[in-house]
C-alpha cells in the first residue's frame, strides 16, 4: 500500500479556484485514476472528474499530473514515493467546467469540421449507434492542452485534428479532399505549427502529430493546390 | 510563409558566415578603421553581397514578427494591414541602409 | 488572394482571453520539456535579434557622421561590457540558426523521435562555439 497527498485544483466558473489536498492510501499497483476514484468514494463525493474505460482507450481522464498532461489511468501510483504530494490540475486551453473536468467541445468541433465526427454517419448501423474507427488517436485532448499555439490562436486546428487530416488524406474513403487541403493549408492549419514537440511527448497513443504535420506540409508543397481528384474515389 | 522563413533562414546561415568572415578575417585583425570599412564597401561585389544579406535578414526578421503576431490569431483584415506595414518598414530599412553606406562610400 | 475556406471552428474561450495573457502563457514552463524550452529560447533570441538589427543600423549611421564618430564607436566596442554583449549576441545568432535547422527538419516530419537530443545538440554546440568566438575576440584585442 502507498499513501499519497493528492493536491487537486478545485473550483470552476463562478466558484473560487483553490487547491485541496486529500490524503489517500492505495495499492501501489493501481493508477492515479483509482486513487482519485477512492477519494471521491470515501472522502468527497462533490469532486468532479471524468473517466470511463480505465485502459487508455476512451481518452476521458486526461489531466495535468504535476503540471504534465497525462491520462490518470496511465499514471502508476508506483511512480511516486510513499508520502509524496501529487498535484492534479485540469487540462489547459479548454473551457473549465469544474475541478478536473474541461469542456472538450473545441476538439470535437474540429474533428467534425475535418469530416471525422466522433461517430461517423456512414458507420452508423441500421438503427444502432455503434461506431468504430481504427485510428490511434483517442481524442483525449492532451496534445491540445500541451500546444502553445492552441492556447493563443483561437482558430488553429491543433495537433490531433491535423494528424487526423493526414490520416484521412492517406485513406479518404469518399471525403472531400479539397476542403481538407484548404483547412490544412492555410495560416491556421499545418503552417502555424512551430515544432514545439510537446504534442508528441504527451500523446498516450503514439500518434506523433508533429510527423503528421510535416507529412501534410510535404503533401501540400508537392501537390500544390491541385485537387487530387484521382484520390477521391478510393 | 513557413516555407519562406525556412528558405531565407538557410540562406541566412550561409550569408551570415560570409558576412562575418569578410568583416573580421579577410583583412588582418578585421575591419577596424573608418578607412578600412569604406575601402571594403567600395568593392561593388561586396556592396551587392551585403545588400542582399541585409534584404534577406530584414525579410526573415519581419516575417518572424508577423509569425508571432499571427500566433495570437488576428483577423484577415488586420493581417493585410500588418503585412502592408511590415513591408513598408522593411523597404525603409533597406533603403536607409543602402543610402547610408552608399553615400559614405561616394563621399570618400 | 482570398480563398473560400470550409467551416473552421473557433475556440471562443481563447478568442475572449486578452492577447497579452495568451502571449504570457508561452512563458509558462510548468510541466514542460525540451521542445518548449527550444521554442521559448527560439522566440526570445528571435525578438532579440530583431532589436539587434535596428541597433546595428543605428551604429552604422555613425559612418555617415565621418571618421571621428566611427573610431569613437570602435573604441567603445573594445570595452569588456561590449565584448560581453557580443557574447550574448553570438550565442543568440548561433542558437537561433542551429535550432532553426532543427525546426526545419522537425517541421518537415524528420526526426521527431530524436527532437530532445537535437535540441541539446544545438544548445551545447551554440555554447561551445560562443566560447570559441569570445576567445577569438579577446585574442584579437
Amino acid at each position: 500500500m502507498r499513501t499519497l497527498n493528492l493536491c487537486i485544483l478545485r473550483g470552476g466558473p463562478g466558484r473560487p479556484a483553490a487547491y485541496q489536498t486529500y490524503r489517500i492510501t492505495v495499492d501501489e499497483h493501481l493508477n492515479i485514476l483509482d486513487a482519485v476514484q477512492k477519494v471521491w468514494a470515501t472522502q468527497d463525493p462533490t469532486l468532479l472528474f471524468r473517466h470511463a474505460c480505465h485502459h487508455a482507450s476512451c481518452g476521458l481522464c486526461g489531466v495535468r499530473v504535476n503540471g504534465r498532461e497525462r491520462l490518470m489511468c496511465l499514471t502508476p501510483i508506483a511512480e511516486f514515493p510513499d508520502g509524496a504530494t501529487v498535484t492534479l490540475e485540469p487540462l489547459r486551453n479548454f473551457p473549465w467546467v469544474g475541478d478536473l473536468v474541461v469542456d472538450v467541445k473545441p476538439l470535437m468541433e474540429r474533428m467534425a469540421a475535418i469530416q471525422a465526427p466522433y461517430v461517423r454517419r456512414d458507420e452508423l448501423t441500421a438503427g444502432g449507434e455503434e461506431g468504430t474507427r481504427f485510428e490511434d488517436c483517442i481524442e483525449c485532448g492532451l496534445c491540445m492542452s500541451a500546444c502553445p499555439v492552441v492556447g493563443s490562436d483561437s482558430a488553429y486546428l491543433g495537433p490531433s485534428p491535423l494528424a487526423m487530416i493526414k490520416r484521412l488524406l492517406e485513406e479518404p474513403r469518399g471525403r472531400d479532399i479539397r476542403s481538407l487541403c484548404l483547412l490544412a493549408g492555410d495560416a491556421h492549419g499545418a503552417w502555424r505549427c512551430h515544432s514545439v514537440m510537446e504534442c508528441v511527448e504527451v500523446c498516450p497513443s503514439h500518434v506523433d502529430p508533429s510527423q503528421a504535420i510535416g507529412w501534410l506540409r510535404r503533401y501540400l508543397i508537392l501537390r500544390g493546390r491541385r485537387q487530387p481528384a484521382e484520390a477521391q474515389r478510393r | 510563409m513557413w516555407i519562406w522563413q525556412a528558405l531565407s533562414g538557410i540562406l541566412l546561415t550561409v550569408l551570415l558566415v560570409v558576412h562575418m568572415v569578410a568583416n573580421h578575417f579577410v583583412v588582418e585583425g578585421g575591419l577596424r578603421t573608418y578607412a578600412d570599412v569604406i575601402h571594403y564597401l567600395s568593392n561593388p561585389v561586396i556592396f551587392l553581397l551585403e545588400t542582399v544579406f541585409l534584404m534577406v535578414v530584414t525579410a526573415h526578421a519581419l516575417m518572424g514578427v508577423r509569425a508571432i503576431i499571427l500566433d495570437l490569431g488576428i483577423s484577415p483584415a488586420a493581417d493585410r494591414r500588418l503585412k502592408a506595414a511590415l513591408f513598408a518598414l522593411g523597404t525603409l530599412i533597406v533603403v536607409y541602409a543602402v543610402w547610408l553606406t552608399g553615400s559614405a562610400v561616394l563621399r570618400a | 488572394m482570398e480563398r473560400s475556406l470550409p467551416y473552421r471552428p473557433v475556440s471562443e474561450h481563447v478568442a475572449r482571453t486578452p492577447w497579452w495573457r495568451r502571449a504570457a502563457a508561452w512563458a509558462d514552463l510548468h510541466g514542460r520539456r525540451e521542445g518548449w524550452l527550444a521554442f521559448i529560447l527560439m522566440r526570445l533570441t528571435g525578438i532579440g535579434l530583431v532589436f539587434y538589427l535596428f541597433l546595428h543600423l543605428t551604429v552604422l549611421s555613425t559612418l555617415a557622421r565621418g571618421p571621428q564618430a566611427w573610431d569613437a564607436f570602435i573604441a567603445l566596442a573594445r570595452s569588456p561590457l561590449f565584448v560581453a554583449f557580443d557574447g550574448v549576441l553570438i550565442f543568440g545568432m548561433l542558437y537561433h540558426g542551429l535550432n532553426g535547422l532543427r525546426v526545419i527538419l522537425l517541421g518537415l516530419g524528420v526526426g521527431s523521435r530524436r527532437q530532445a537530443e537535437l535540441f541539446w545538440g544545438a544548445f551545447v554546440l551554440s555554447i561551445v562555439l560562443t566560447a570559441v568566438a569570445v576567445r577569438m575576440i579577446l585574442m584579437m584585442g
